[in-house]
């Protein structure tokens, strides 16, 4: 079957088996590789997406199930080569360290902040339960996050009220 | 080149071949949930598809039609009218945690939800698909059997059915018919408390789901209603106990006092006395928060 989807805010229409993840179709098909393949039983967020700017995991979702939806995945996030104060925050503070939970772990936190952008220690914790770092960097990741966050809150506020404000 | 490249879709391939059917209203969905041979309901997909990933690992034959629910726009949803709640069947579990649900005992539900899996799965989990997937240990039916909620069922001739949650689970949580709905009266009196042990920190299935509902007059405790998940079989009552609790008045040893009274094959049907332990002091502190207010 035919099935279009926005990706990354692309119209993009692929030609799929009823039984392709999400994950397979992105990587597969469409090269987005930043969206990680990991234990593909839902335990571990590598592959966390937004659907609809929510956090849902693509290894099981069903591709043909989410056709016309709005699916943000990593690629999508900076605009050229400004990176997404998500992006740059968890640069600034270190936070990465083999890498591989990363792409999962910004789009949960970007999924949180877009809702709450000046979240507490525990909503960051409670938003990150599903994204696993074998590293055990969580300190570094969280910094990151209540910084982007206030960043945000700063960008939105000179969006509204000028570059002066 | 490009034969090798569908070679490697292939091998990559986590499911079966499946047929996925979309449909559109909850009559159509009903009507495909009656005729479709070997087939199986798609509603979050938390449960459904990570069972046949793990079946096709196996070699095990999965189904061939899937019936997703997640286009019926008429099943999504909660909302409150007059003294009812009302939850659709594709309501996530992020979504009914999210609603502002109305002072009382009601509120027990975004407990609930609160400690439902993870985040992500709690943005695709449904209500319906916790009800409904027939796994025995997952937390939903337990709650519902407490508050006394109906189960809403639509027939291929568009007839509804009503039937307890306790009714359901007797009955194995099978029905012919699609589920679409649960409500639950408000209760200005009633209070309610729940219980939920996951399997380890980082496994989160529940070893056990209770959830007591009852009113406090005078501190004489009435129309009590205790639904448990053991984990083992599916969610039930627990006839002795709520006996005992409904001639009982609140007091500082009412927990203690009520484990001497409890339907013991539903709490030791466990494997270990840990997890009968824990059954025991998670019944014994639901109750003392209950007989504290």
């Amino acid at each position: 079957m035919d099935a279009t989807f926005t990706i990354n805010k692309k119209l993009i229409t692929v030609n799929l088996k009823g039984n392709e993840t999400l994950l397979e179709v992105l990587r597969d098909y469409l090269s987005l590789t930043g969206t990680k393949t990991a234990c593909q039983e839902s335990e571990c967020g590598t592959c966390t997406v937004m659907i609809n700017g929510k956090a849902n995991l693509s290894c099981i979702t069903l591709a043909a199930n989410v056709q016309g939806e709005e699916i943000t995945t990593i690629e999508g996030l900076a605009q050229g080569d400004v990176l997404h104060p998500v992006q740059q925050a968890f640069i600034e503070h270190g936070s990465v360290q083999c890498g591989f939970c990363i792409p999962g772990m910004i789009m949960s936190s970007v999924a949180l902040l877009e809702k709450n952008p000046t979240p507490t220690q525990t909503e960051i914790e409670y938003a990150l339960d599903g994204n696993i770092c074998r590293c055990a960097g969580y300190p570094k990741i969280f910094e990151a996050v209540h910084d982007a966050g206030k960043k945000l809150v700063s960008m939105r506020a000179q969006k509204k009220h000028g570059p002066n404000s | 080149m490009s034969n090798i490249y569908s070679l490697v879709i292939l091998e990559s391939m986590l499911l079966n071949p499946l047929t996925l059917h979309l449909p559109k209203t909850s009559l159509e969905a009903a009507r495909l949930y009656k005729e479709l041979e070997d087939s199986k309901v798609l509603a979050g997909g938390t449960f459904l598809l990570n069972s046949m990933k793990l079946l096709k690992t196996k070699g095990t034959k999965t189904a061939k039609n899937i019936l997703s629910l997640s286009k019926v726009e008429e099943l999504k949803g909660v909302s409150i009218e007059g003294d009812t709640l009302s939850i659709k069947a594709m309501t996530r579990i992020n979504e009914l945690l999210e609603f502002p649900l109305p002072e009382g005992h009601l509120k027990i539900l975004h407990t609930v939800c609160t400690n439902i899996s993870t985040n992500p799965i709690r943005n695709m989990a449904t209500v319906g698909g916790n009800l409904t997937c027939r796994y025995t240990w997952t937390e939903m039916g337990a709650v519902m059997i407490a508050l006394d909620a109906q189960m809403h069922f639509l027939g291929p001739d568009g007839k509804e059915e009503i039937i307890s949650p306790e009714e359901f689970f007797k009955n194995a949580a099978r029905s012919e018919k699609l589920f679409t709905h649960v409500t639950i009266k408000t209760q200005k009196t009633a209070r309610t408390a729940y219980r939920r042990v996951k399997k380890t920190v980082h496994v989160d299935v529940p070893s056990l789901a209770l959830c007591l509902k009852t009113e406090i007059k005078d501190k004489k405790w009435y129309n009590t209603r205790i639904g448990i998940n053991n984990g083992v079989a599916f969610a039930q009552r627990d006839p002795i106990l709520e006996e005992f609790l409904n001639k009982s008045t609140s007091s500082p040893n009412l927990g203690k006092e009520a484990l001497e009274h409890l339907t013991t094959a539903i709490y030791d049907t466990r494997s270990s006395d840990y997890k009968k332990h824990i059954f025991r002091i998670s019944l014994k502190s639901a109750i003392e928060e209950l007989a504290k207010t």
